[in-house]
């Protein structure tokens, strides 16, 4: 036989091999056989808004995320897409309701606090039993507290489960009574439990003596393995494509009519990294849910969809954490640079915050669509905003008497203030590439601080390198975001504290590098281990102030938040805080439940 | 032949060691790494444990070598993102990135040889049809595949004639295999257009120059000399001989178009190894970019091997040279 004959031989069985594997592998569930399923039919238009609507059982609402979940087991990875997942999958003893920020039962139908806030009992519902039909008890409780604590776990919420400087302890009295003891009080109280996810002690108890609990419950795991106390039970996880979440058919909770839910049949992720492509896909109806809330230049085309009944939009109230703008303030990287003398001075940042005009800024950065602001508590977070924090009109005169002050004026008529010896205030400031509202509010900062000598330079850089400049203080000035990690601050203490992983300006600093950084490390101290609210306010307006006053870190405007769902979801109850929607998902419902049903 | 093929086996063992050695070394070079993956404010202490756990914390060289004496087991490290083996995300990936590709290829291949023909055998005097084949060709040739991709896109979400993007309708989780690869195929033509345009443009411009020099050479017109129609002249005598400039480039083409387009596949959502590889260079996924970048290569290598049988099967001299 001729080689080239060999070769066409060879060549078509092993295209033949390589499509009837693609086949197998690609084919959902592996291509395990034939199996029965109605396709999902997309938006049918919306009922009225009749505020008499009766949820129903059944359906599935398709949402999107932008990213992969790290890991289904919430003691190890922090990133909003696992949170979500592991919120639709896993119940905790007591919820913070992302609506009112209040606390509420969960899976303790109540507690007692002891005078001195140093035990908590928790009474867990009854009869209640895990996904996979095992009982749920007490002792789970206890063993997710172990889990939370284990050095050899490295939980990234180890630090929350702490109190007093010693980790919490816990006993279970009966099957149905966890206590919990803490070495001190604690501001947070109760709030604490929140983070705890309660894990089946069933599953995971032998990884956890074993040691290889860090290594449980990854993203490789079979669903079927994956057992929890949430509305939804994981089917199916393509990665880069899906993930599949089915109804929970064990779930405990039920609604004011007595009807069991998750009202839903099924949920589906679809993992879309792009938010324009997400966008597309909601206003063409192929999706119910965004991951997120939208930008501000989404917010005209979504209205038009709106006006045309394609999607439903919500406000969600007022942004937590608006967009910063600091300086790199550690003494240690900074000592040498000539013009960290005037950084650190406070004048100097008093002179760039009367320089900005707020109302502008938010007119041009946000459409319209924010409110000045001027610290890091917005009027979104209402137990804890305080309105007495010393405020910078827009009053550019008084930007350059502040420098003026500080011995930085224009000698050479280039535009640019200089110190005496010469060095000018030019800085470049960093923000990450890809996200309009950073790129056009440090423009806009830039332009301001112009007007009174500054000069700014603007640089967008990608995550990754942002994020190593961050970790590094290898940059002059930054604009964007920085998460808190809690609305209650006894609980954002990396933030406040000057020895905190996001005390933005001088990160894990050793000691307080100022007398005011001090102060707040002091009083935050004393605000996080203090019971009564009233007094943990008044604390906090304090912090409030001081940080005010000496403006490390620079806030302009909190945007409103808005969100856009698809016109067939019902049952939304919108926070400001991620994920906006699926905080709620056991009440989710849609209004063609049956027709769409799975 | 034999000494071809060994020659061409060493060639791709090559081919795949650079790219993924030089993948690995530039994502590893590149400023920042997996911590702005960790979620908000992550603590010194996880972000030196992430760094430990993918050998982040050694030496560039360190790394390589430790990531090569696993790979050379076949084990190509795990994936930041997604938390699993490289290897069966990639393979999946590039899977999905051959269905497009060889969807793609074969549109443009069929396309832009028949209408390489079509111009090439009217000549610049074939009145007004030629004259705007060439130039939808020019077009293509000019016109980005972003922009395309986008334009297409635009299209669909303004007329809803295809699906927006993705590899299947969202929602659907169970269905038997028939509706499932209908669903497949009811998502192809939107990247399939977008990346089968500008190839087919190449390769009519390409079939089209060399059938016309090839029907002015004297074994043509010996040809039509004893009697043998025009149409039979191109196709049996003078196609087969020009084919020899589409085949030299038919092996980049399929390397390129298999090992997944970047813009195409991200634009229009397609599951494949161009928009996988992509993601994981943005955050800095090491180890999977280093896969992609070796799979990638992997089809290079053999499309420039199919690209060369191609041309081995078209040509006496080649065959000749190869088979001696």
């Amino acid at each position: 036989m001729r080689p080239a004959r060999i070769l066409r031989i060879l060549l078509a069985a092993a295209a033949a091999a390589a499509f009837l594997y693609y086949i197998r592998g690609a084919m959902p569930g592996g291509g395990g056989g034939t199996r029965e399923g109605v396709p999902y039919e997309g938006a049918k238009g919306a009922p009225s808004d009749d505020p008499s609507y009766v949820p129903q059982r059944g359906g599935q609402i398709i949402g999107s995320s932008r990213s992969q979940p790290r890991s289904f087991n919430r003691l190890l990875v922090r990133d909003q897409t696992s949170d979500t997942v592991i919120m639709l999958l896993q119940g905790r003893l007591v919820r913070i309701n992302r609506a009112t920020f209040e606390v509420e039962p969960w899976l303790a139908e109540k507690w007692d606090a002891s005078a001195d806030g140093l035990t908590y009992t928790f009474y867990l519902r009854p009869n209640l039993t895990w996904s996979d039909g095992a009982p749920f008890s007490s002792a789970d409780v206890v063993f997710s507290l172990e889990a939370a604590l284990d050095p050899k776990v490295e939980s990234v919420i180890a630090h929350n489960m702490m109190a007093g400087g010693q980790p919490i302890r816990a006993e279970a009295p009966d099957a149905n009574t966890v206590k919990f003891t803490l070495a001190g009080p604690s501001g947070p109280g109760v709030r604490l439990f929140d983070a705890l996810p309660i894990l089946p002690k069933h599953k995971l108890g032998a990884a956890l003596a074993a040691g290889t609990l860090a290594e449980a419950w990854g993203p490789a795991t079979p669903p079927s393995e994956i057992v929890g106390m949430g509305p939804f039970v994981l089917r199916e996880y393509t990665p880069g494509q899906r993930l599949v979440f089915d109804r929970n058919p064990r779930y405990w909770r039920k609604d004011a009519r007595g009807q069991q839910l998750p009202y839903l049949d099924r949920l589906v992720l679809e993992i879309v990294p792009e938010q324009n492509a997400e966008l597309l896909r909601l206003q063409a109806g192929q999706t119910d849910l965004t991951h997120s809330e939208l930008r501000a230049e989404d917010y005209v085309p979504i209205r038009k969809a709106e006006a045309e009944g394609k999607v439903r939009l919500v406000e969600l109230g007022i942004g937590t954490d608006p967009d910063g703008f600091w300086f790199c303030m550690k003494p240690a990287v900074k000592a040498k640079d000539p013009r960290f003398r005037f950084v650190q001075k406070r004048e100097f940042r008093q002179a760039i915050s009367h320089a900005v005009d707020r109302e502008e800024f938010a007119q041009t950065v946000f459409l319209g669509e924010a409110v000045p602001t001027w610290g890091p508590i917005t009027t979104g977070n209402e137990p804890w905003f305080s309105p007495n924090v010393p405020r910078y009109p827009h009053d550019p005169a008084r930007a350059r008497e502040l420098l003026k002050s500080i011995g930085l004026e224009d000698r050479n008529g280039n535009g640019v203030v200089e110190d005496e010896k010469g060095t000018e205030a030019r800085f470049t400031v960093l923000t990450q590439r890809g996200i309009t509202y950073y790129e056009t509010g440090a423009t806009v900062v830039r332009d301001y601080a112009k007007a009174v000598g500054i000069a700014l330079d603007v640089v967008a850089l990608e995550a990754p390198a942002l994020f190593a400049r961050l970790e590094s203080c290898d940059y002059d000035a930054v604009y964007m975001r920085a998460l808190m990690s809690d609305l209650d601050p006894g609980l954002s203490l990396d933030y406040w504290l000057s020895s905190g992983d996001a005390h933005l300006w001088n990160l894990a600093s050793k000691t307080p590098a100022t007398e005011w950084e001090k102060e707040i490390d002091r009083l935050m101290t004393e605000q996080a281990s203090t019971i009564a609210l009233a007094r943990r306010k008044t604390i906090f307006n304090d912090v409030q102030r001081i940080f005010a006053e000496n403006l490390p870190v620079l806030y302009f405007a909190a945007p409103r938040l808005y969100y856009g769902h698809s016109v067939r979801l019902r049952g939304v109850v919108p926070s400001v805080m991620r994920p906006q929607v699926l905080w709620n998902a056991d009440m989710l419902s849609v209004a063609d439940g049956a027709a769409s049903k799975p | 032949m034999a000494r071809f093929l060994v020659r061409r086996v060493i060639f791709a063992v090559l081919l795949v060691f650079i790219s993924s050695s030089a993948a690995l070394f530039l994502t590893r070079l590149a400023p920042g790494d997996l911590a702005s993956a960790l979620g908000p404010n992550p603590s010194g202490a996880e972000v030196a444990a992430a760094r430990a756990r993918f050998d982040l914390d050694r030496p560039a060289v360190e790394q390589w070598g430790l990531w090569m004496s696993r790979a050379l087991r076949f084990d190509f490290g795990e994936s930041l993102q997604y938390g699993r083996p490289v290897g069966p995300l990639v393979v999946r990936a590039a899977a999905n990135s051959a269905v497009l590709g060889i969807t793609a290829l074969a549109v443009a291949t069929l396309l832009g040889i028949g209408l390489g023909i079509f111009t090439g055998a009217q000549g610049l005097s074939g009145g007004l049809a030629p004259v705007v084949v060439r130039a939808f060709s020019v077009a293509c040739l000019s016109l980005p595949p972003l922009v395309t991709s986008l334009i297409l896109v635009f299209i669909a979400a303004r007329t809803g004639w295809f699906p927006l993007g993705g590899m299947t309708t969202p929602g659907i989780v169970e269905t038997a295999w028939g509706p499932w690869l209908a669903d497949v195929a009811a998502h192809l033509p939107l990247p399939v257009i977008a990346l089968a345009l500008p190839v087919a443009a190449t390769f009519e411009r390409l079939q089209s120059q060399a059938l016309g020099e090839t029907l002015h050479l004297p074994f043509v017109a010996a040809a039509s000399a004893r009697g043998v129609s025009r149409r039979s002249a191109i196709l049996h005598h003078a196609w087969p001989v020009s084919l020899r400039a589409i085949c030299a480039i038919y092996g980049i083409v399929i390397g390129a178009v298999l090992s997944g387009s970047f813009v195409v596949e991200y634009v229009t959502a397609w599951p494949g190894l161009g928009r996988m590889m992509y993601e994981a260079l943005r955050a800095r996924d090491i180890y999977l970019v280093a896969g992609c970048a070796a799979m990638g290569a992997s089809f290079l290598a053999l499309g420039t091997l199919a690209g060369d049988l191609l041309l081995v099967a078209v040509d006496p001299r080649v065959r000749e040279g190869v088979t001696e």
